[in-house]
């Protein structure tokens, strides 16, 4: 049923030109340089430290390293994260 | 740009937040809808963030929940500045000693203007106002009021017939009327001098014109002392009549002379008490005992503190206390008759013109009727009879 939906979604964005973001609940991540980096769609604050930040998405986590983190403004679901940003790579959910 | 100013008009406060779950710390705010910001990891179980003033109190069920512990490290904003600086002891102190200061100053002298006078009579006019105390520099509450000094101006000067003395703030206004010096007197025209009352004569003294009356002459009134013509006849020639006519004239008076009577009179002894008025009630400062004195009088003067042009509800009040003595005089029946012709000459030469003399004194008559004696005397007195009279000259 999921996948089927999961399908569904993938379709009408490709058919229909719809922003991917809003139709499947992906995070839109926007970066200035190695500045700031702004997430929108994030599912709350996994892990927060100096050099690592993780955040919890639909399907996965998104993970970003780097140094100096702070974060500026944090709202339900945008985060804007200030530091020096090297790494910002994706885990996928485990499949069980 | 509106959280931004939001920040600074609210106040918020930079928290320590300490624990093993701060991330869900973080999260439950989040969730709950409590603006947090700027958030920084200090150690393993310790972040940094802010947080507005206000939302302390709902961050608390969240921190039982997470278990952490929260510290308050810094307070910023608007709010918190101005707490800051009004209780600092030195802005604090600046302001209060500014404040006395302008009160000081409101209360004190700082200029005195005259108006409508020459320059060397308001040089006078400030020495004079100097030795009562207005100068530059002298507390207001302490110079005596303004009427005061208008009398006593007024009485001091010779050259000005009245000053006026108006205060305005710290700036005293002397309106100066000078005293006119005398013109020279327009030519007199041609008069008679005649008797204005009835008498007999007893002295003439002629500068222009002819006299008409010998001594021990009886006059009536307007009857012709010194004439206006003089030469002869046919060539008479207008003057005017100039001199002095002396007669003895005759006054009867009746005055009524209680013999015995009471009034309060000063002792002397006097007592001064101060007090420092806010909003009608009196602070008394000096002279709580009560007056020894059984009677006495009170003269109050108040005056109010001002602070800039507007007049405060302070005032400085000096309250005197004179001890006064209820006198009862008695006269027998021979004193009364004294105090009587006493009385009854002031009030005779308050009648007759300037340089009379009382010749003789006579009681006609006295009785005494109520505790009140009536006395009828009689004077003789020698004054001047003459009047001046304008010749209008017919055809």
């Amino acid at each position: 049923m999921a996948k089927w939906k999961h399908n569904l979604k993938g379709w009408l964005t490709r058919r229909l030109e719809l922003p991917a973001d809003a139709v499947m609940d992906l995070p839109r991540i926007t970066m200035v340089g190695q500045l700031h980096i702004y997430i929108e769609n994030h599912q709350g604050v996994l892990k927060f430290s100096n050099d690592e930040v993780r955040l919890l998405l639909k399907n996965g986590q998104l993970v970003i390293r780097g140094e100096d983190f702070m974060l500026k403004t944090i709202l339900p679901e945008e985060i804007l994260l200030e530091g020096k940003i090297e790494h910002v790579s994706y885990l996928d959910k485990p499949k069980n | 740009m509106k959280e931004y100013i939001k920040e600074l008009f609210s106040g918020y406060v930079r928290i320590k937040v300490v624990g093993s779950y701060t991330e869900l710390f973080i999260n439950r705010c989040i969730e709950y809808h409590i603006p947090i910001w700027d958030i920084s990891r200090v150690n393993n179980d310790t972040i940094l963030l802010s947080l507005y003033t206000g939302d302390i109190k709902r961050i608390r069920p969240h921190l039982k929940r997470t278990r952490c512990k929260v510290r308050i490290t810094a307070r910023k904003g608007f709010p918190f500045l101005v707490k800051k600086v009004v209780y600092s002891r030195g802005f604090l102190s600046g302001v209060i000693s500014c404040i006395l200061l302008i009160l000081i100053l409101s209360n004190m002298v700082w200029s005195i203007t005259v108006n409508g006078a020459t320059p060397e009579v308001e040089h006078k006019l400030k020495q004079v106002a100097e030795e009562l105390g207005v100068k530059r520099g002298e507390f207001i509450f302490q110079l005596p009021t303004n009427q005061e000094l208008q009398q006593k101006m007024t009485e001091s000067l010779e050259e000005i017939t009245w000053v006026g003395v108006k205060r305005s703030g710290s700036t005293y206004h002397f309106e100066v009327v000078q005293k006119q010096l005398p013109e020279k007197q327009p030519p007199l025209n041609a008069r008679h001098i005649v008797a204005d009352k009835k008498a007999i004569i007893t002295k003439i003294y002629v500068e222009e014109g002819q006299v008409q009356v010998k001594e021990n002459d009886y006059v009536k009134p307007g009857q012709l002392l010194i004439s206006g013509f003089i030469g002869k006849e046919d060539k008479s020639e207008l003057v005017p009549a100039r001199g002095e006519v002396f007669g003895k004239t005759w006054y009867v008076t009746d005055v009524s002379i209680p013999l015995k009577s009471t009034f309060e009179t000063n002792t002397g002894e006097k007592e001064a008490k101060y007090s420092f008025g806010i909003f009608g009630f009196h602070l008394p400062v000096w002279g709580f005992s009560k007056p020894e004195f059984s009677q006495y009088e009170t003269i109050v003067q108040e005056t109010n503190l001002r602070f800039l042009k507007w007049e405060m509800p302070l005032s400085f009040q000096t309250k005197e206390l004179l001890e006064t003595k209820e006198v009862t005089r008695e006269y027998t029946e021979k004193e009364a008759l004294l105090a009587a012709s006493q009385v009854s000459r002031e009030d005779i030469l308050s009648k007759t013109s300037e340089n009379a003399e009382i010749k003789e004194e006579k009681i006609l008559h006295h009785e005494v009727e109520n505790g009140k004696v009536n006395v009828k005397i009689h004077y003789e007195i020698i004054e001047e009879i003459g009047k001046n009279i304008p010749i209008i000259q017919g055809d």
